[in-house]
């Protein structure tokens, strides 16, 4: 198994999911609250740290980059002139890493994975996929790749759940019996077996995206590309989706998955590493720690006390502790006796020093909560709006609308 | 006929609810008219107009020249004498294959394509008002094709029409009777493609090919047994057909009747009276629109408790 | 055991996995087309209007036209001209319909980028589906030959039916061909193909001499027969079974015209291969793979 380059956080790294619990791991589907206490500078860029053009990143076990990726442009001409869909992106993909692509509607992510998957030209640069040409090596990236897109429609209504997939088994050149075998086994782990008799056309809309995932997986792909695969999808089958996503990654090793996504707590829960791109380009990449880092150094907690001797004074002079400062007695989540202290510290590590320091003057630590900015914080940042302040409206994010993302062809002649 | 409108809220201010309504006269009109631009551009505005010209005129020119050389590789005096008949005939019978096209088509398109169905029928406008707009459009181009194929008749077959001899006023009511009609069929063979799937869009075109069997449109009904020659005569395409061709062309053979035809030996006359076709068809397209608005209701009706308007097929 | 472990493989490795052997690769577009077959198969019994309509009425509309021929008491032969063209015309539409036409539709559903996205020959697609509607097609054919054969009387008098089958053989091959040359524009071109398509029925009909002999045409038959193998088969195909007729049906000889198909067949395999790359290369460029409703 390759090992993922996500720095491991021990439990006092981890954020609570409610003031009165401390949480070992973010809930499915949660979002950590986003409370920063340092504003971004907007306008301000911090230095891309995705490695610049050229330079090589090598990688551990000396395996051939999943996706390199050269000053890929694309342009589109359209009547009201040339328009710039992907303005020279750099990227490189590790094999074995689940890398997400977020950004706005727009912002070009669905344009480079139709250039992965050998649907679209480039208009120059260069991208590989394991090391094969998008364009001249199109046979062999298709041999050991898939993709599923979210709001897909495509498929047969006629056909029953099953025997679509055992017709996309064939296109992979499986034999009729192996076909049949994994689109039984892919069913029964996304869920759908007692649908396997069942047409298509019946299936609600994240059933029929769980059969995509199923159709996705069909042929063991080294990389499976996903492009807004939760999109419309309701926060359990998102969540479901998610959670197949992960399975199989960790089940069959070496898997390489390409995710593009808006919505930012799937990045965040499930990628490795995320580059942030918009308007054609990528302005940030990096684990969503880093990223977040870029936003807000420090370490904010918010720790609830049945009391506290010496006030929060005495433990901003603790090491590693940058302030100590008590909520608002007006917070309404101080709603039962105790203290409620606003603590910034310089890193995730001076917590268990503090930890020992609120232990020893006998306070009993009644809720821990870790407040860290969201990706949308990073992206504001960079760009200075948020990811739903584009000229166009933002409604369309969430509206299950078969097709991907706004950034799809439209301006093709 | 109604279509599905939705019930008003109550207590909603009368003006608010009349213009949100969407079932009066006017609402109704501008349903039609919006349903049959978009239509029309569907159908025109997005091809090549060089590729729709000869689209819409080779169709239905060579429709016709295939059955002008059929009898010309006959050849003899019978043969010289039909051709004007089988021209004139054709050319409406592309109005028929246009007209019943293009409504089921729309169902389909509609529905597997362009996933617009179902917003249709929950419009408040009426579903089968807009239905027909959008179906209207192949309609017009189906008229093109009739009138370049009658032109192209005129100027190198040599079908005799003389202007100053046309019953203009009988082929302007044949015509919207038997549009009218037209209508009526594709209404049915709509109704029908809503319960079909995808792969039905030829079902329009292979009942238009199979009324051409019963329409006298290209040989005399008589030709057929007697039976055939009944279910010919009730329905109105003949009819049409029939007072069209005469009005177009007086002295014309007819097409339902003529020497040993059942009509002959029931009405005692081998050419009935244009009046009496005009009546006829009346008639019969008053049936057959009553039939085909009943099998569409049914059929609406039927969509909606099988889910069949937003279903995708296809094979 | 997890089913991904079922449905998971080590694999040597991706650059290892994507180097298929010319068997892998034959064997996966074969099994390809039975995949896009099946759809076609199955749907045909889990709705059966089509028996209705893809068979019973086609057939009227080949009566009218006999019908024509017997008001004009025209020589019999005539009418089996118009039976074997009905006949051949099932097959036409196939190709037009079920197979150039179909990745319009294919486009708006969002198959066609999963069907490139694919390792398989596009190839294998286009004639899955027009194996899949073969049935309906052979279908309509045999329907139009026995009840017309029944109804109207027709003779035929078989000079050789291996001539025969091999005439009907080559004429489907250079059909399916030709199909695959409409299908490749069909990715660049979308709507107005879908035009073309529709302008391909009535006009090739008429030029292939669909109810007449095709020389009666003249100049414009003989190139019809040099170039539409629809036109060729037919004219072939009628030498062959009305052999018995008191008048010529067809020039140049059957066996000739079978070497014209074989050729044809080639020619238009061939140029398929190369269009579908070129289209596919350029719709690409373009970004037309993925766009819907153009």
């Amino acid at each position: 198994m390759i090992e993922s380059d996500r720095p491991s956080l021990d439990a006092a790294q981890q954020p609570a999911s409610a003031p009165s619990e401390v949480a070992s791991a973010p809930a499915h589907g949660s979002v950590a609250p986003a409370h920063v206490s340092v504003a971004p500078v907007h306008g301000s860029v911090a230095p891309v740290l995705a490695p610049a053009p050229g330079a090589a990143v090598a990688d551990a076990n000396d395996a051939p980059l999943a996706i390199e990726v050269r000053d890929v442009r694309r342009v589109y001409k359209a009547k009201g002139g040339p328009v710039n869909a992907l303005a020279g992106i750099d990227l490189e993909v590790r094999s074995g890493e689940l890398f997400g692509l977020l950004g706005p509607n727009g912002a070009g992510k669905t344009t480079l994975i139709k250039i992965l998957t050998t649907l679209l030209a480039p208009s120059s640069g260069t991208a590989r996929v394991f090391g094969f040409d998008v364009e001249k090596d199109l046979k062999q990236i298709r041999r050991i790749m898939n993709m599923v897109a979210g709001g897909e429609q495509s498929g047969y209504g006629i056909l029953h759940v099953r025997e679509q997939l055992w017709m996309f088994s064939q296109y992979y050149g499986m034999s009729g019996a192996e076909g049949w075998r994994r689109s039984d086994a892919l069913l029964e782990r996304v869920g759908l077996a007692d649908k396997a008799d069942r047409r298509v056309s019946t299936l609600s809309t994240g059933e029929r995206q769980k059969m995509n995932l199923a159709r996705g997986l069909m042929n063991d792909p080294w990389i499976l590309f996903l492009d807004e695969p939760t999109l419309g999808l309701d926060v359990a089958a998102a969540r479901t989706l998610r959670e197949l996503m992960l399975e199989w990654k960790a089940a069959v090793p070496g898997r390489t998955v390409l995710l593009t996504t808006h919505y930012m707590a799937e990045a965040d829960e499930l990628c490795d590493r995320i580059a942030i791109v918009d308007h054609g380009r990528i302005l940030a990449i990096g684990t969503s720690a880093e990223l977040k880092r870029r936003v807000q150094r420090e370490s904010i907690f918010r720790v609830e006390l049945d009391r506290l001797d010496g006030g929060a004074a005495a433990l901003a002079r603790e090491p590693g502790v940058v302030s100590a400062t008590p909520v608002a007695a007006a917070d309404e989540r101080t709603d039962r006796q105790g203290v409620a202290i606003n603590l910034v510290l310089d890193d995730d590590a001076a917590l268990s020093a503090v930890v020992g320091a609120l232990s020893a003057r006998g306070s009993r630590i009644l809720g821990l909560e870790k407040s860290e900015p969201s990706l949308e914080d990073v992206f504001v940042e960079l760009v200075g709006r948020g990811f739903g302040d584009e000229d166009e409206p933002d409604e369309h994010r969430d509206d299950g609308r078969s097709g991907a993302s706004d950034d799809r062809d439209e301006h093709a002649e | 006929m109604t279509g599905a409108g939705t019930a008003r809220g109550a207590g909603a201010p009368a003006g608010l609810a009349r213009s949100a309504g969407g079932t009066g006269v006017r609402d109704s009109l501008r349903a039609f008219v919006t349903a049959a631009r978009i239509g029309w551009r569907m159908e025109a505005n997005w091809t090549d107009p060089i590729l729709f010209f000869i689209y819409s005129v080779a169709k239905p020119v060579s429709a016709a020249m295939i059955l002008v050389v059929m009898l010309a590789v006959v050849g003899g005096p019978g043969s010289a004498a039909l051709q004007p008949f089988v021209v004139v005939g054709t050319a409406f019978w592309s109005l028929v294959t246009s007209g019943i096209s293009g409504l089921a088509w729309s169902i389909l398109d509609d529905r597997e394509r362009y996933r617009m169905l179902k917003y249709i029928f929950l419009s408040p406008s009426s579903f089968l008002v807009v239905l027909l707009g959008r179906g209207v459009a192949r309609l017009g181009v189906g008229v093109a094709g009739a009138l370049i194929t009658i032109g192209i008749g005129v100027v190198f077959l040599g079908v005799p029409i003389d202007i100053t001899r046309v019953n203009w006023p009988v082929l302007l009511v044949a015509t919207v009777l038997g549009l009218a009609s037209v209508v009526a069929m594709a209404l049915l063979l709509a109704a029908v493609c809503l319960q079909t799937r995808q792969e039905s869009w030829s079902y329009p075109e292979a009942f238009a090919g199979a009324a051409f069997l019963l329409s006298g449109a290209v040989f005399p009904l008589s030709i057929l047994p007697a039976p055939l020659q009944v279910v010919g005569l009730v329905t109105p395409l003949g009819w049409w057909i029939e007072a069209a061709r005469r009005a177009l062309l007086p002295g014309a053979p007819s097409g339902i009747g003529g020497a040993g035809s059942w009509l002959a030996g029931v009405a005692n006359t081998t050419q009935p009276d244009l009046g009496w076709c005009l009546i006829a068809l009346i008639v019969t397209g008053a049936v057959a629109t009553l039939a085909a608005a009943l099998v569409f209701r049914f059929s609406v009706h039927r969509a909606q408790e099988k889910g069949l308007l937003d279903l995708t097929t296809g094979s | 055991m997890t089913t991904f472990d079922l449905v998971g493989r080590s694999g040597a490795g991706p650059r290892q996995d994507a180097a298929w052997s010319p068997r892998q690769v034959l064997i996966t577009n074969l099994r390809a087309i039975r995949g896009r077959a099946y759809p076609r198969w199955r749907g045909m019994f889990r709705e059966k209007s089509w028996i209705f309509f893809e068979i019973l009425l086609p057939f009227l509309q080949t009566a009218a036209y006999v019908l024509v021929y017997r008001s004009l008491h025209a020589p019999e032969a005539y009418v089996g001209f118009v039976v074997l063209g009905g006949v051949m015309s099932a097959f036409w539409i196939n190709v037009i319909w079920m197979m150039a036409n179909q990745l319009w539709w294919e486009k708006s559903q969002g198959n066609l980028e999963l069907y490139f996205a694919a390792p398989m020959s596009f190839m294998s697609i286009l004639f899955g589906m027009a194996l899949g509607g073969m049935v309906m097609s052979a279908s309509r054919a045999l329907a139009i030959l026995l009840i017309a054969t029944a109804v109207f009387g027709v003779t035929f008098s078989v000079q050789s039916w291996l001539l025969v089958v091999l005439v009907f053989v080559a004429t489907l091959a250079a059909l399916y061909g030709v199909g695959m040359v409409l299908a490749s524009l069909f990715l660049v071109w979308g709507r107005e193909a879908w035009h073309l398509g529709q302008a391909l029925t009535e006009p090739v009909y008429f030029v292939s001499g669909l109810n007449f002999p095709v020389a009666r045409l003249g100049l414009l038959g003989a190139l019809s027969v040099g170039v539409i193998p629809l036109a060729t088969g037919l004219d072939a195909m009628r030498q062959l079974v009305f052999s018995g007729a008191p008048f010529p049906i067809g020039t140049p000889a059957p066996a000739i015209e079978l070497g014209i198909l074989v050729l044809m067949a080639v020619l238009s395999t061939g140029f398929a291969r190369w269009m579908l790359a070129a289209m596919e290369q350029r719709a690409r460029r373009d970004g037309r793979l993925t766009i819907r409703w153009q």
